[in-house]
C-alpha cells in the first residue's frame, strides 16, 4: 500500500469500524465465492457477467474475474454476437471501465483489459461490401484521448505512457510520429520537470533520426537549445541534466562538448553540484576522447570531484572511486 | 520515532497478519496472498524468526493454490495461474525446504508457454507483458534448475530493447527507467551472466541519483522517496559491485524511521501505515546495509543468501559488511 496515512485508532473506534466493515466483507465473501463457483463450472452466463461487474467494481485488482468476464465475452456472448454487437459490447466495456481507471489509474489489470478490448474489436463496419477499419480507429483513437486525459491529470503515470506508446503503436492508421515530438514539447512546456516527457522525446528523436525524417545534427542543435533553457529556467531539477548528458552522448563533437563545459560554467554559481557533477562527466569525455594527456584537464576534475565530495557527502565514494580512476 | 530495529515487533506484526479476518483489505488483498506469504516469510528468515509462522500450515497453503489445468500457481484457491504467484510459491517452498512438492516439469511448461515472440515474458495466458515477468521467468527456472532450457540470446535481445539512454531499464521496450524495473532487469541479467548488457557507469551514477536529502530512495527522477526502494536500488548497486555509491547511514536511519513502533511493520515512509510488503523491502534492505543480527540475503534473488548459495546460484554480488552493534 502506498501513501496511506497511519491513524492512530482508539479501541472503540476499531471495534466500530470492524462492526461496519462485517457486512462489507459478508458481501464480498458471497459474491465472490458465488462468481469462483460458476467460473469453475465454466458458466458464461449473463448473470454470471454481470455478476464480474459488481465484483470488479469492488476489487479492480482481482485478475481472475477479469479473465473470467473475458472469457465470458469469447466463450458466452461473442459467438452469438454479430460483429457490430461485439464492437458495440466492447466498446462499452471501455468506457464502463474508465470511471474504474481515474479511481485507479496505476492498477495494472485495469490497462491490460483495455489492451484485450482494443485487439478483439473486429473489422467493420462494411463499406462497399468490404470489411472497413472503423470500428476499430474510432475506438483505438478513443483510447488514445483517454491516455492523454490521464496523463493530464498525472504526468508521470508511467501506465498512461505506456499504454499511449502502445496505442500510437497499433492503432490501424498510425500518427505520424513527427507528431508525437510536438506532444512532447507541449507536456516539456508545461513542467520542464517532467522526466516522462523528456524520455518519451529522447525515444521518438532516436525514431525519427533512423528512420531519415529528422537530420541529426541539425536535430541535435535544436535539442540543445531546447534543453539549455530548460536549465538556465530550473538548475535544480534533474530532468533537463540527464537529458543534456544523453545529447552529449560519447563526447565525440569536441567544440560542442566545450561549448556546453562553458554554458554550463556560467549556471556555476546557482547549482553547484548539479554543474559540477556534469562538468566531471565532460571534461573526463575530453579527457578520454580528445586530450587524453593534459594534466590540465585531469587536475580540473580532481578539484571538481573534491569540491563534490564536501558539497555532495550522498555520494562520497562515488566521487572517491571516480577520483581514483583519474589518478591511474 | 526509533533508531533501532524492532525484531519482535515486526515479528509479531507477521504472525497477526493471517489473523486479520475481519478486516476488509485482508479479503481484498487476496489476489496478493501468495506474494504476501512469500514477503512474510522472508522477513521471518531475514529476521532469524523463520519458524514463527507454521510450516506445514503454509505449505498446505501454497499447495491448495496449484492450478492442476494450467499447471502452476494462483495467488489464492481458485485464483487463476500467474507467473507472479508461481514463482513466490517456489520461492516459499524452497525457503520452508518443500520443494520437492512441486510438479517441476510442468511448471517449467506453463513458464516457457509464457515467451513472446519477442522475448519477453507474459503473465499469463492473457498476455500482459513486463519485465516484471521475464525475472519471474528468469528466477524461477533457475531455482528449478531448468534454466538450460531457456533461450538466452532472444530473452536477452529484450532487455537490450528495454535499455534506455539513462542506463535504466523500464517494463516494456520504450518505457521510462524505473528503479523496481531496473532491479529486474539487472538482477534477471545476473543470473544469466549477461552483466555486459548494462551500462554500468550510467546506471550505477542514475541509481546513486536516486538517494534524496532525507536518505531514502526514490523510484524515478522528481519522485517521492519510498522505503521499496531502498532494496530494488540497493540491490541493483550491490550486483553491479557500487554499493558504496550511496550513504549507508542515511538510508538506514530512513528505513527506521518507517517502522510502526505500536503495531510493528514498516511503512512506504515515516507516518503511513506499514504493510507486509514494505516491511519485507525495509528489512532486505538492512540486510544488504550489514545491520547487525540480520540474515544475509541474496539480492539477485530476494531471499536468504544460505539457500541460493546451497543451490549453487550465488553471482558476484557485493553486500556492505555485517556490523556486530
Amino acid at each position: 500500500m502506498h501513501n496511506v496515512k497511519r491513524n492512530i485508532q482508539t479501541p472503540q473506534a476499531l471495534a466500530e469500524k470492524k462492526q461496519r466493515e462485517k457486512s462489507k466483507i459478508d458481501e464480498f465473501l458471497a459474491l465472490t465465492d458465488d462468481v469462483l463457483s460458476r467460473k469453475k463450472k465454466q458458466e458464461w452466463s449473463d448473470d454470471a457477467f454481470e455478476l464480474t461487474q459488481r465484483l470488479l467494481q469492488i476489487n479492480p485488482e482481482f485478475y481472475t474475474v477479469w479473465n473470467y468476464r473475458r472469457n465470458i465475452l469469447l466463450s458466452g456472448i461473442f459467438p452469438h454476437s454479430t460483429p457490430e454487437q461485439i464492437n458495440n459490447l466492447l466498446s462499452d466495456e471501455l468506457s464502463l471501465t474508465t470511471t474504474s481507471l481515474k479511481a485507479n489509474p496505476k492498477v495494472y489489470w485495469i490497462w491490460n483489459h483495455r489492451r484485450w478490448c482494443l485487439e478483439n474489436v473486429p473489422d467493420g463496419p462494411e463499406r462497399n461490401g468490404l470489411p472497413s477499419m472503423e470500428w476499430r480507429q474510432a475506438n483505438w483513437d478513443k483510447e488514445l484521448f483517454v491516455a492523454e486525459r490521464m496523463l493530464d491529470a498525472d504526468a508521470r503515470n508511467f501506465h498512461a505512457w505506456n499504454y499511449r506508446r502502445y496505442v500510437l503503436a497499433n492503432m490501424p492508421t498510425r500518427r505520424p510520429e513527427a507528431s508525437e515530438l510536438a506532444y512532447t514539447s507541449r507536456k516539456i512546456g508545461a513542467n520542464f520537470s517532467n522526466f516522462s516527457a523528456w524520455h518519451q522525446r529522447s525515444k521518438t528523436l532516436v525514431g525519427l533520426w533512423e528512420s531519415g525524417q529528422l537530420d541529426p545534427i541539425q536535430s541535435r542543435d535544436d535539442e540543445f537549445e531546447l534543453v539549455s533553457n530548460a536549465l538556465y529556467t530550473d538548475p535544480d531539477d534533474q530532468s533537463a541534466w540527464i537529458y543534456h548528458r544523453w545529447l552529449i552522448g560519447s563526447g565525440e563533437d569536441k567544440s560542442r562538448l566545450e561549448r556546453e563545459i562553458q554554458l554550463i560554467f556560467e549556471l556555476l554559481q546557482e547549482q553547484p553540484d548539479r554543474c559540477m557533477e556534469s562538468l566531471v562527466h565532460y571534461k573526463r569525455l575530453l579527457l578520454q576522447n580528445h586530450s587524453p594527456d593534459s594534466q590540465t584537464l585531469k587536475q580540473e576534475c580532481v578539484e571538481l570531484l573534491s569540491q563534490l565530495m564536501d558539497l555532495d557527502p550522498v555520494r562520497y565514494f562515488r566521487y572517491q572511486d571516480l577520483k581514483r580512476d583519474l589518478d591511474q | 520515532m526509533s533508531t533501532s530495529l524492532l525484531v519482535p515487533l515486526h515479528v509479531a506484526y507477521i504472525r497477526a497478519l493471517g489473523d486479520s479476518k475481519d478486516d476488509l483489505s485482508y479479503h481484498l488483498s487476496a489476489h496478493l496472498r501468495m506474494n504476501a506469504v512469500y514477503w512474510g516469510l522472508t522477513a521471518l528468515l531475514v529476521m532469524g524468526h523463520g519458524d514463527a509462522l507454521d510450516r506445514d500450515e503454509m505449505i498446505d497453503f501454497v499447495m491448495s493454490c496449484w492450478n492442476e489445468e494450467a499447471g502452476a500457481f494462483g495467488a489464492h484457491p481458485d485464483h487463476d495461474a500467474h507467473l507472479l504467484s508461481t514463482l513466490s510459491a517456489i520461492q516459499i517452498l524452497l525457503m520452508q525446504n518443500a520443494i520437492d512438492r512441486v510438479d517441476v516439469d510442468r511448471i517449467t511448461k506453463f513458464i516457457l508457454s509464457l515467451q513472446q515472440p519477442s522475448g519477453v515474458f507474459a503473465g499469463d495466458t492473457f498476455g500482459e507483458i513486463d519485465t516484471r515477468f521475464s525475472y519471474c521467468a528468469i528466477n524461477a527456472l533457475s531455482l528449478l534448475g531448468k534454466l538450460d532450457e531457456l533461450d538466452v540470446e532472444k530473452t536477452v535481445a529484450y532487455f537490450r530493447r528495454c535499455r534506455n539512454f539513462d542506463g535504466g531499464f523500464g517494463a516494456v521496450a520504450g518505457a521510462e527507467s524505473h528503479a523496481a524495473q531496473v532491479f529486474v532487469c539487472v538482477a534477471a541479467l545476473a543470473i544469466l551472466d549477461k552483466l555486459d548488457e548494462v551500462d554500468q557507469p550510467t546506471l550505477c551514477w542514475w541509481l546513486s541519483e536516486r538517494q534524496l536529502p532525507i536518505g531514502g530512495f526514490n523510484g524515478r527522477p522528481e519522485k517521492l522517496e519510498d522505503v521499496c526502494y531502498s532494496f530494488f536500488v540497493l540491490s541493483a548497486l550491490s550486483i553491479l559491485g557500487k554499493i558504496t555509491w550511496i550513504d549507508s547511514s542515511k538510508l538506514e536511519a530512513f528505513i527506521l524511521s518507517a517502522q510502526d513502533t505500536e503495531s510493528g511493520g514498516i511503512a512506504d515512509r515515516p507516518g503511513d501505515m506499514p504493510d507486509v510488503f514494505h516491511t519485507h523491502f525495509g528489512l532486505a534492505g538492512l540486510s544488504l546495509l550489514g545491520y547487525p543480527a540480520l540474515v544475509d540475503i541474496d539480492p539477485v534473488y530476494c531471499m536468504p543468501a544460505s539457500i541460493i548459495e546451497g543451490l549453487g546460484l550465488r553471482k558476484g554480488w557485493k553486500a556492505l559488511q555485517r556490523r556486530t552493534s
